[in-house]
């Protein structure tokens, strides 16, 4: 489903890598929870999954085919089947749930047609069940900026399933949100993708949310892979691999459940 | 911004007062500026304010269908200037313009449009296309274009990044992205800046007549040449009505528009 190879990426006017040399291989239906302090790389290697970034070299495999070196076209039908979710929920605040939520199915249009904000019934009815699912049909005509934070991000999980994907990646889904909702949260983007058969790539702070969400876990730091298996197989050592000092990764490992 | 430094000695404060009046005196004494000749001309400004009374309204219908005009040149030259700016200026809005050759020449042009003024832009056009109110249209679109094109591409530029990385990462291509990612941020400030230019082209047309390129103004410069004071104080209370009752208008909608925003 997703092979990365030989990945890496170093910001501009930066020396170190943020991400250095990641091989992964990720099976169609896994729930991947990619764990690691701040500045690990976890973010730079989601975005540049589905090419947000532009690595600085390397090879990402989607279903087969290379995203990386693909055309502007070819790149854009590619990252079409992978839906995103962010940390700061990214949506336009001043448009309403669903003009969010169509944005979604952008993709299957013609782009005179979405200029002018014109969509198919399809594809209406499509995103309206989306919104159905979140749990926030009620609320479709209601302005985003006056949504709270969970409802915001039940907004951009629709928006993604409304790209009908076979990848959603969520880079730091719950980080903005109080523990109760961060629960309820990752509740319903698992649920929803384990229903879907959708492969889910999650990058999370928090070590127990790591192990309660993910059917594997990747901890990285400084830009590499450092531990790759079962949440179970996940020994204290490792997690000073990931995490540094005992002391630093006690503060990542508890959220109150 | 770069801080001034200031000499830092005993008679700074004396310098800087000495600096005043020199700037001053030399302004001053370059525009002839005097206040006894200002005084010696009151009984002439009296004089003429008397001949201007009372206002003659027997050719007010010709005068209002004028103001009529006047506000036309208004509405189309803006909407003109407007529909033109908009596209440019996504092609002069440096985040989504990469090729800097483009954007520097679409900012020159907008810089030139804005940078002469509404009645140089008449003398070009009425040269052009004769008088009447068409090159007045004309004239306020050139300079519309000019200024709306550099607010609007200023405001793309102040845009999210981040909002729009959420539509990118939909397999959106790249007029997709601009149509529902940036113009939904940006659309309040553009229409906000439409109705401001409304408004001043209102301004500018009652004096584009002074050229020839219609409206008001050119009922007025052709009463002040034939004597007729009384129609020009009939022609002034016209504009000065008119120009109080469009800014009323387009501050009131500017209010709602600004109350809806705040609102989210």
């Amino acid at each position: 489903m997703i092979k990365i190879e030989n990945l890496s990426h170093t910001y501009k006017n930066r020396s170190e890598e943020a991400v250095n040399n990641v091989n992964l291989h990720i099976k169609k239906g896994e729930s991947v929870v990619i764990i690691g302090s701040s500045g690990s790389g976890k973010s730079t290697l989601l975005k540049c999954i589905n090419r947000l970034l532009e690595p600085t070299s390397g090879k990402i495999l989607i279903n087969g085919e290379d995203i990386i070196n693909s055309k502007k076209k070819k790149a854009e039908k590619i990252r079409g089947s992978i839906g995103m979710i962010f940390q700061n929920f990214n949506l336009i605040e001043r448009e309403t749930v669903l003009s969010n939520a169509l944005n979604g199915r952008l993709r299957f249009n013609r782009t005179l047609k979405s200029v002018f904000g014109r969509f198919s019934k399809e594809d209406y009815a499509i995103t309206e069940n989306n919104l159905k699912i979140v749990g926030l049909y009620d609320d479709r005509n209601e302005r985003v900026a006056n949504l709270s934070g969970g409802q915001k991000q039940r907004v951009a999980i629709a928006r993604a399933l409304s790209q009908k994907p076979d990848i959603i990646l969520a880079d730091e889904p719950v980080s903005n949100l109080d523990p109760k909702l961060m629960k309820e949260i990752m509740d319903l983007l698992k649920s929803i993708c384990e229903e879907k058969g959708i492969t889910l790539v999650t990058s999370l702070h928090f070590l127990d949310f790591a192990k309660r969400y993910g059917s594997r876990i990747i901890g990285m730091r400084e830009g590499k892979v450092v531990f790759d298996g079962k949440p179970e197989e996940l020994t204290e050592k490792d997690i000073v691999d990931i995490y540094g000092k005992t002391k630093d990764w006690y503060l990542y490992g508890k959220t109150g459940f | 911004m770069k801080k001034i430094k200031l000499p830092k000695w005993k008679y700074k404060g004396l310098f800087i007062g000495l600096l005043i009046v020199i700037i001053y005196y030399w302004a001053l004494t370059g525009t002839d500026t005097s206040p006894t000749t200002f005084a010696k001309g009151l009984p002439f400004m009296a004089d003429f304010l008397r001949r201007m009374f009372p206002p003659d309204i027997s050719n007010l219908g010709r005068f209002l269908l004028k103001a009529i005009e006047t506000l036309q040149m208004a509405i189309v030259g803006s909407t003109i200037g407007a529909l033109i700016a908009l596209p440019l200026s996504f092609l002069a809005a440096r985040n989504i313009m990469p090729n800097k050759f483009i954007y520097h020449s679409i900012r020159t042009i907008f810089d030139v449009c804005r940078g002469i003024n509404e009645i140089v832009w008449g003398l070009i056009f009425v040269s052009m296309v004769g008088l009447g109110p068409f090159p007045g249209v004309l004239a306020l679109a050139a300079h519309v274009t000019g200024a709306l094109g550099r607010y609007f591409s200023e405001s793309i530029e102040t845009v999210d990044p981040e909002m729009i990385k959420a539509v990118i990462s939909t397999g959106a291509n790249k007029i997709q992205v601009i149509a529902r990612g940036i113009f939904p941020q940006v659309k309040p400030l553009f229409i906000n800046y439409t109705l401001y230019y409304l408004e001043n082209n209102f301004r500018a047309a009652t004096v584009l007549g002074l050229v020839g390129a219609g409206g008001i103004g050119m009922e007025l410069i052709t009463s002040m040449r034939l004597f007729r004071n009384r129609e020009v104080l009939t022609i002034l209370i016209i504009m000065i009505l008119m120009v109080m009752a469009i800014d009323r208008f387009s501050a009131y909608i500017r209010k709602k528009i600004v109350r809806v925003e705040s609102l989210e």
